[in-house]
C-alpha cells in the first residue's frame, strides 16, 4: 500500500490481538525505548524523593548537633541538589511518555484514516458516521490517555511505593510492616469504588449524549416544532432528558462524597498509628530521632497515592475498551484498489455489457436477477423503474461499489473485476441528485477529482460548461468561496451543475448520472439539462430516469421491475407496447 | 456538524463577572456552606502538620509520652472533624454544580423554544448547541469547583504562613516572599499551557471534521479515486495536531517541576537558615520539619491556584457567549391581551404588506391578497420570488414589517401564537423528522391521535403503502433527523403528520417534490377530499401538482403578476402560459420528432 508510509510501514492489523494488554505492547513498536525512558526517569525521580528525605534525617541526627562539623549549608545544597534532579527527571520521564503516546497516535490516526477510506461499501452501509467518528477520535484519545496518564502515574505510584517501602524496611523492618497494615483495605475499596463510580459515570455521560440528542433534535426541527406549535411538548421531553442528567449526577457527587472522608479516615489513621508507633521507638531509643522524621515522611508518599489507584485502574480499563473498539475497526477488511489490469486513459472505449447479472445485498433477497443488456460505447441508457427497482444497485456494480454475485459485466470485452478498482473507476463519473460537496473552496471541489495540478482556466471553463459560472461569479469570493457551513449555503441545483464541472474536469468514459431535478425550478432545470447534454457527448451513460422527457432522448430505455428488465426498447418501441413505461408516461403526460 | 472550536475573548468584563456573581445569589446558604467547609478543611491541614512538629518537639524530642498520647489523641479526633467537612464540601459543591447546570441548560432551552424564526436563521445550529452544553458546564465549573479551588487555595497558602509566623517568623517571612512569585509564575505558564491545549483542541476538531467529511462523502472519495491525495492531506493535519500536542504534554510536564524547583529554593534557604538556628537552639527539630512539610504541600494549593485562575478567562468568555443567547429577544411575540378565538377559519387578507429579511432587500412590497374560507391557492413563480415568504408571514413565523394580516377579520398580530400556529398543518419541501418511530412521528401532528385515526391519515397520504413495508411498519425507527428513510419517504410522512392535526389551514411548500410520480398522482386524489371547505396554500414546481387549484397566483419579483384558474391564465398567455408550455414542449416536441 502506498500510503503506508505514513503511519511508518507498521501494518497495525498484526497488532491487534484478543488480548487488548498484549495488543497495546504492540502498538508501542517503534516506541518501546523512549518508553522505558520515560519509566526509568520515573524511577530515578522517586529515588531521589526518598533520597531528600534520607538527608533530612542525616540533618538532624548528624548536622544539627553542637558538635556537629559537617557546615549545615552541605546539607542545603545536597537538598536542592537532588530537587533539581528529581524535577528534571520528572519532566524527561514526562516528555518521552508525551513523545510516545503522540506518537503511538499519530500513526493510529493516519491509519485509521486511510482504513476508512478503504472500507469497501458493504461497510459503511451498515456502520454510522458517528460511531466511526467517535472510534476515530475519542477511544484513539482514550488510546493516547492510557500512555500519557495512566501508564505513567500507574508507574509513578508503584515505584514511589515500591522505593520507598524498601527504604523504610532497611530503617525498620517492622515499623514498615505496621506502615502499611491497612493499605490492602485502602487498595480494595478504592478498586471497588472507583469500578462503581466508572459505572455511575459512564450511565451521566450517556445521558449527557442523550440530552444533546435531544436538543440537537429540537434545534434542527425547530420549523416543525414551530409549525406545529408543540413548544410545550418539546420544553416537557427535554426536561424529562435534563432532569435525569441532574439525578444521575447527583448519585455520581454523592459516591464521591462518601469515598474521599471514608479513605481519608483510614489513611489518617494509618498514618497516625505509624507515627504513634515511630514516636514510642523514638523516645524508647530503639530509632533515632533523624529515622523518625525521614520514616514519618516516607509513610506519607507511601500511603496517600494508594488511594488513587483504583482510580487509575478503572481508567486504565476504560482505555483497554477503547483499545478494542479501535482493534475491532482496525480488523475489518478492506477493499483492494490496485490488483488488477490499470488501462491507459485513452484506452477505454467504454463499450459496456451486462451478461446474466444477478445481485444481492443478502442472500434473502435478490436486488438484481437475469439483468442483460449492451451499451456501445458513447449509447445512453436510460433506466426507469420505481424506487427499489434495482437502478440504484445496477449502476453501482459499474465502479465496482459492490462486486455482482452472478453473471458478468464487461467493459471492453474484459470482465470488470479483472480490472484494478482505481483504474477502473478513474473512467467512470458519477452525478448524484443531491451530490456531496466538500467543505472546502468552490474551485477545490471541482477539481477534487483529477490527480494533476489543475489551471484556475481549466476550472473556470468546466464551470461554464455546466452552466455554474455565472452564480460562482455573484459569490462574494468567487471561486474562492467556501462551501457549506462556513461559506456559502448551496441549492440542491447549484451543488448539482458544480458536481457536474467536477465530472467534466475528470473526464471520464463511462458516466452515470441521477436525473433528478423535481427540487428545482423550471429556468434551472433546463440549465442543469443543458449542461448534461453536454457532459453526455461521447460518454457512455447510464441515466437514472425519472421523468419521460430525459427518456426519450436515451438509445436505449431499460425498465426495471423488482430487479429484473421488464422492458427494453426505445422510446417509441415501448411506447406502442402495454406495460410500465406507458403507465408512467400517461401519467405524466395527464397534466 | 459543527466542530470548529471557540476563540475567547481576553478581556476580563468587569459586568459579566457580576452577572455571574448573580447566578450564586440564590443558592448564597449552599455557597457559604461549602466555602466554610473547605476552609475548615484547609485550616485542619495546617493545624495537623502542627501538631507533627509538637509530636516531634513535645513528645519524642521531650522523651514525654502522656504528652505524645495526648496529641495522638486530638490528631485522632480531628481526622474525624476532618473527614466530616470533607464530606460537606464535595457534596455541597457537587450537588450545587449540577444544580446550576440542570437550571442554566433549563432556562436556556425554554427561551429558545421562544425565540423566532428569524434568530435560527442567523444562528447556526453548533453554536446554540454549545452554549446550552459546554458553556453551561464551564460556568457552573466555574462558580462551584473552581470557587473551592481558589477558597482552598488561599485558605491553605495562608493558614501555612501564619503557622510558620508562629514557628519562626523570620523564616516564614522569607517563605511569605516567595510564594507570591511561585503563583505569579505558576499562573503565567498556566495561561502558556492553556492556549497551546485549545490549539490542540481546535487541531482535534479539524481533524473530526476531516474524518466526518471522509466517511460521510466516501462514496464520492472512492468515485474520484482521491484516497491517495485525501491520505497526504489528513497526513498534515494529523502531523500538525502531533506537534501541537506534543508541545502541549511537555509543556504541562514541565509545569511541576519547575514550580517544584523554585519551591526548592525556598526550602534549600530554610534548611540552611534553620538548621544554623537550630544548632544555636532557636529553631526545633520539629520546626523544620513543619516548614519542609508545609512548603511541600503548599505545591498543591499553588497548582490548584494557578488552574483557577487560568481558567476562569475561559469560563468569562462562555458566560458571555451564553449570556448572549440569553439576552436574544424574540421578534414574534404575543402581544398583551392576545386572544385565542377557537379557530382561524375565515377568509385571509394581506393588506399592504411590505417584508424583508434584510433591510435594504425586500422581499414583499405592498403585496395585497384575499384568500377566501375554503380556497385552494397555489403558488408558482421563480426561486427566490417570495412564495416561501407568503407562507413564513401567513403562520406568522415572520410578521410583516408595514402593513398587517387579517385572519377571519381580525389583525393576526392581536391573536396568539399558540392559537394560529396550532391550526395550521404544514409541510415543508425538505421535512423533517425526530428520532423515534414513524407512529411517534405521525403523533407529532396530533398527541392524542389513536392509532387508527393515524393509519388513516396515513392512508389518505399514501405513507401506509410504504410503511407497511418496512420491518417493523409503524413502529420502525426512522433514525436520527429521518435518515433512515428516503427524502420522498420523509415527504410522505410529513404529509401524513399535517393530516393528522386537522388543521383550520393547509400548506405545502414543494410537499411532494421527491416523491416518484405514480404515488403523487394517487396522493393528489386524496388531497381533494382533505382540501375542501379549507383554506389550502400549495407552492409546487411540477405544473401538475397545482392545476386543479381554484385559484393560481404567479409570484414575481415580490409581488403578483398574475391570478386566476389554470384555464384563464393559460387562455392569457402570460408567464404562466410559458412555463407551462416550457415544461411540456420539450417532450412533447420529442415525442411527435420520434413518432
Amino acid at each position: 500500500m502506498r500510503n503506508s508510509k505514513y503511519y511508518s510501514n507498521l501494518d497495525l492489523k498484526k497488532t491487534t490481538s484478543s488480548n487488548r494488554l498484549a495488543g497495546m505492547w504492540r502498538m508501542t513498536e517503534g516506541f518501546r525505548l523512549t518508553y522505558l525512558a520515560a519509566i526509568a526517569s520515573l524511577a530515578l525521580a522517586a529515588l531521589a524523593k526518598t533520597l531528600t528525605y534520607l538527608i533530612v534525617r542525616n540533618l538532624v541526627d548528624k548536622g544539627l548537633a553542637e558538635s556537629a562539623t559537617t557546615p549545615i549549608y552541605y546539607f542545603a545544597l545536597a537538598f536542592l541538589g537532588l530537587a533539581v534532579f528529581e524535577a528534571s527527571f520528572t519532566f524527561v520521564a514526562g516528555k518521552m511518555a508525551a513523545r510516545t503516546s503522540e506518537g503511538i497516535v499519530l500513526r493510529l490516526r493516519n491509519y485509521l484514516y486511510d482504513h476508512l477510506q478503504r472500507l469497501p461499501f458493504t461497510y459503511h452501509d451498515h456502520a454510522q458516521t458517528g460511531e466511526l467518528i467517535q472510534r476515530a477520535t475519542s477511544d484513539v484519545d482514550a488510546v493516547r490517555r492510557f500512555f500519557a496518564d495512566q501508564g505513567v502515574q500507574l508507574g509513578r505510584i508503584s515505584l514511589l511505593f515500591g522505593i520507598n517501602f524498601i527504604t523504610l524496611l532497611l530503617l525498620n523492618a517492622k515499623l514498615a510492616v505496621q506502615s502499611v497494615m491497612f493499605i490492602p483495605l485502602v487498595l480494595v475499596i478504592s478498586i471497588v469504588f472507583f469500578k462503581k463510580i466508572e459505572e455511575l459515570y459512564g450511565a451521566y455521560q450517556d445521558q449527557d449524549g442523550h440530552l444533546s440528542a435531544a436538543l440537537q433534535e429540537n434545534l434542527s426541527g425547530v420549523r416543525v416544532v414551530k409549525a406545529f406549535a408543540r413548544q410545550d411538548y418539546e420544553i416537557a421531553k427535554f426536561e424529562g432528558e435534563n432532569y435525569q442528567k441532574y439525578q444521575l449526577g447527583k448519585k455520581l457527587l454523592l459516591g464521591h462524597a462518601l469515598y474521599w472522608p471514608v479513605t481519608d479516615v483510614i489513611c489518617g489513621a494509618q498514618m497516625l498509628l505509624s507515627f504513634y508507633l515511630g514516636a514510642r521507638m523514638a523516645i524508647a531509643g530503639e530509632i533515632t530521632v533523624g529515622t523518625y522524621l525521614a520514616f514519618a515522611s516516607l509513610v506519607i508518599w507511601l500511603i496517600w497515592p494508594i488511594r488513587n489507584l483504583g482510580r487509575l485502574i478503572a481508567q486504565s480499563s476504560t482505555g483497554l475498551v477503547s483499545y478494542r473498539r479501535v482493534a475491532d475497526l482496525i480488523d475489518e477488511k478492506q477493499e483492494v484498489l490496485d490488483k488488477g489490469i490499470s488501462v491507459s486513459h485513452s484506452g477505454v472505449k467504454g463499450h459496456v455489457v451486462f451478461n446474466n447479472v444477478g445481485f444481492a445485498y443478502n442472500p434473502e433477497s435478490p436486488a438484481l436477477q437475469q439483468v442483460s443488456f449492451e451499451a456501445k460505447p458513447g449509447e445512453m441508457v436510460a433506466l426507469m423503474g420505481s424506487t427499489g427497482s434495482g437502478k440504484t444497485s445496477l449502476v453501482n456494480l459499474l465502479p465496482r461499489f459492490y462486486e455482482c454475485t452472478g453473471g458478468q459485466i464487461t467493459l471492453d470485452d474484459i470482465d470488470l473485476k479483472d480490472y484494478a478498482k482505481h483504474a477502473l473507476r478513474r473512467e467512470i463519473g458519477i452525478v448524484e441528485q443531491e451530490p456531496f460537496l466538500f467543505s472546502r473552496n468552490i474551485a477545490e471541489n471541482i477539481s477534487y477529482g483529477v490527480d494533476r495540478q489543475v489551471s484556475q482556466q481549466e476550472i473556470e471553463a468546466a464551470a461554464q460548461a455546466a452552466a455554474i459560472h455565472n452564480v460562482i461569479q455573484t459569490f462574494p469570493e468567487g471561486y474562492k468561496t467556501m462551501v457549506g457551513e462556513k461559506g456559502v449555503t448551496l441549492s440542491g441545483g447549484q451543488k448539482q451543475r458544480i458536481a457536474i464541472a467536477r465530472t467534466l474536469l475528470k473526464d471520464p468514459r463511462i458516466l452515470i448520472l441521477d436525473d433528478s431535478t423535481s427540487s428545482v425550478d423550471t429556468e434551472t432545470e433546463m440549465q442543469i439539462q443543458s449542461a448534461l447534454d453536454k457532459l453526455m457527448q461521447g460518454r457512455t451513460t447510464f441515466v437514472i430516469a425519472h421523468r419521460v422527457q430525459t427518456v426519450m432522448k436515451a438509445d436505449k430505455i431499460v425498465v426495471l421491475k423488482d430487479g429484473r428488465i421488464a422492458q427494453m426498447g426505445t422510446h417509441s418501441q415501448l411506447l406502442e407496447q402495454p406495460g410500465l413505461y406507458r403507465d408512467i408516461y400517461n401519467i405524466q403526460n395527464k397534466v | 456538524m459543527y466542530f470548529e472550536e471557540e476563540e475567547f475573548s481576553t478581556q476580563f468584563n468587569g459586568q459579566t463577572i457580576r452577572r455571574i456573581g448573580r447566578l450564586l445569589i440564590p443558592h448564597w446558604k449552599w455557597v457559604v456552606g461549602f466555602v466554610s467547609m473547605i476552609a475548615a478543611v484547609a485550616l485542619l491541614d495546617s493545624i495537623f502538620t502542627y501538631i507533627s512538629k509538637l509530636i516531634i518537639d513535645e513528645g519524642i524530642v521531650a522523651q514525654n509520652i502522656p504528652r505524645l498520647n495526648q496529641l495522638v489523641g486530638i490528631y485522632f479526633s480531628l481526622i474525624f472533624v476532618s473527614a466530616a467537612a470533607v464530606f460537606g464540601f464535595i457534596y455541597l459543591t457537587g450537588i450545587l454544580g449540577e444544580r446550576i447546570r440542570y437550571e442554566m441548560r433549563r432556562d436556556l432551552f425554554n427561551h429558545l423554544q421562544e425565540l423566532s424564526f428569524s434568530y435560527f436563521d442567523k444562528t447556526p445550529v453548533g453554536w446554540i448547541m454549545s452554549r446550552v452544553t459546554s458553556d453551561t458546564e464551564r460556568i457552573a465549573e466555574l462558580i462551584t469547583w473552581r470557587l473551592l479551588d481558589i477558597t482552598w487555595g488561599v485558605m491553605s497558602i495562608g493558614s501555612s504562613v501564619i503557622f510558620m509566623m508562629l514557628i519562626n517568623w523570620k523564616l516564614a517571612l522569607v517563605v511569605a516572599l516567595i510564594v507570591p512569585v511561585i503563583v505569579i509564575v505558576a499562573i503565567q505558564f498556566k495561561k502558556r499551557i492553556i492556549v497551546q491545549f485549545r490549539l490542540v483542541r481546535k487541531m482535534n476538531s479539524k481533524v473530526t471534521g476531516a474524518y466526518n467529511e471522509n466517511i460521510t462523502g466516501v462514496r464520492v472519495v472512492k468515485a474520484l479515486v482521491r484516497e491517495d491525495r485525501n491520505m497526504q492531506e489528513f497526513d498534515e493535519l494529523a502531523t500538525s495536531m502531533y506537534k501541537a500536542g506534543y508541545r502541549a504534554a511537555w509543556l504541562s510536564a514541565l509545569f511541576l517541576p519547575a514550580v517544584q524547583i523554585i519551591a526548592a529554593l525556598a526550602m534549600g534557604a530554610v534548611i540552611w537558615y534553620g538548621g544554623l538556628q537550630a544548632r544555636t537552639g532557636e529553631m526545633t527539630i520539629g520546626g523544620i520539619q513543619a516548614f519542609i512539610s508545609y512548603l511541600v504541600f503548599m505545591l498543591w494549593p499553588i497548582q490548584e491556584l494557578s488552574r483557577a485562575f487560568a481558567e476562569m478567562q475561559q469560563a468569562i468568555a462562555s458566560a458571555e457567549r451564553t449570556f448572549s443567547l440569553q439576552d436574544a429577544k424574540a421578534d414574534v411575540v404575543d402581544r398583551p391581551h392576545a386572544l385565542d378565538p377557537g379557530t382561524i377559519r375565515g377568509d385571509i387578507r394581506f393588506e399592504n404588506v411590505d417584508f424583508y429579511y434584510e433591510k435594504g432587500k425586500p422581499v414583499l412590497k405592498n403585496f395585497n391578497l384575499h384568500i377566501e374560507q375554503g380556497e385552494t391557492i397555489a403558488l408558482v413563480g421563480p426561486t427566490g420570488a417570495g412564495k416561501s415568504t407568503i407562507v413564513n408571514l401567513l403562520c406568522r413565523f415572520y410578521e410583516p414589517k408595514e402593513g398587517r394580516i387579517r385572519i377571519g377579520g381580525l389583525d393576526y398580530t392581536g391573536l396568539t401564537l399558540h392559537a394560529i400556529q396550532s391550526r395550521v398543518g404544514i409541510v415543508l419541501q425538505t421535512p423533517h423528522l425526530f428520532s423515534g418511530t414513524i407512529r411517534e412521528n405521525l403523533r407529532y401532528g396530533r398527541l392524542d391521535a389513536t392509532d387508527s385515526e393515524i393509519e388513516i391519515a396515513a392512508k389518505l397520504a399514501h405513507a401506509h403503502e410504504f410503511i407497511v413495508e418496512t420491518d417493523k411498519g409503524y413502529d420502525s425507527e426512522v433514525g436520527e433527523g429521518g435518515n433512515l428513510l428516503s427524502v420522498g419517504q420523509k415527504q410522505l410522512v410529513s404529509l401524513a403528520r399535517a393530516v393528522l392535526a386537522n388543521p383550520d389551514l393547509f400548506i405545502m411548500d414543494e410537499a411532494t417534490s421527491s416523491v416518484d410520480t405514480v404515488t403523487e398522482a394517487l396522493i393528489q386524489q386524496g388531497m381533494d377530499e382533505l382540501m375542501r371547505n379549507r383554506t389550502s396554500l400549495i407552492i409546487a414546481h411540477r405544473l401538475s401538482t397545482i392545476k386543479r387549484a381554484d385559484r393560481i397566483l404567479v409570484i414575481e419579483g415580490g409581488g403578483i403578476s398574475e391570478a386566476g384558474t389554470h384555464a384563464e391564465l393559460i387562455r392569457q398567455r402570460g408567464h404562466y402560459y410559458n412555463l407551462y408550455t416550457n415544461q411540456f414542449r420539450q417532450e412533447l416536441g420529442r415525442q411527435y420528432a420520434v413518432a
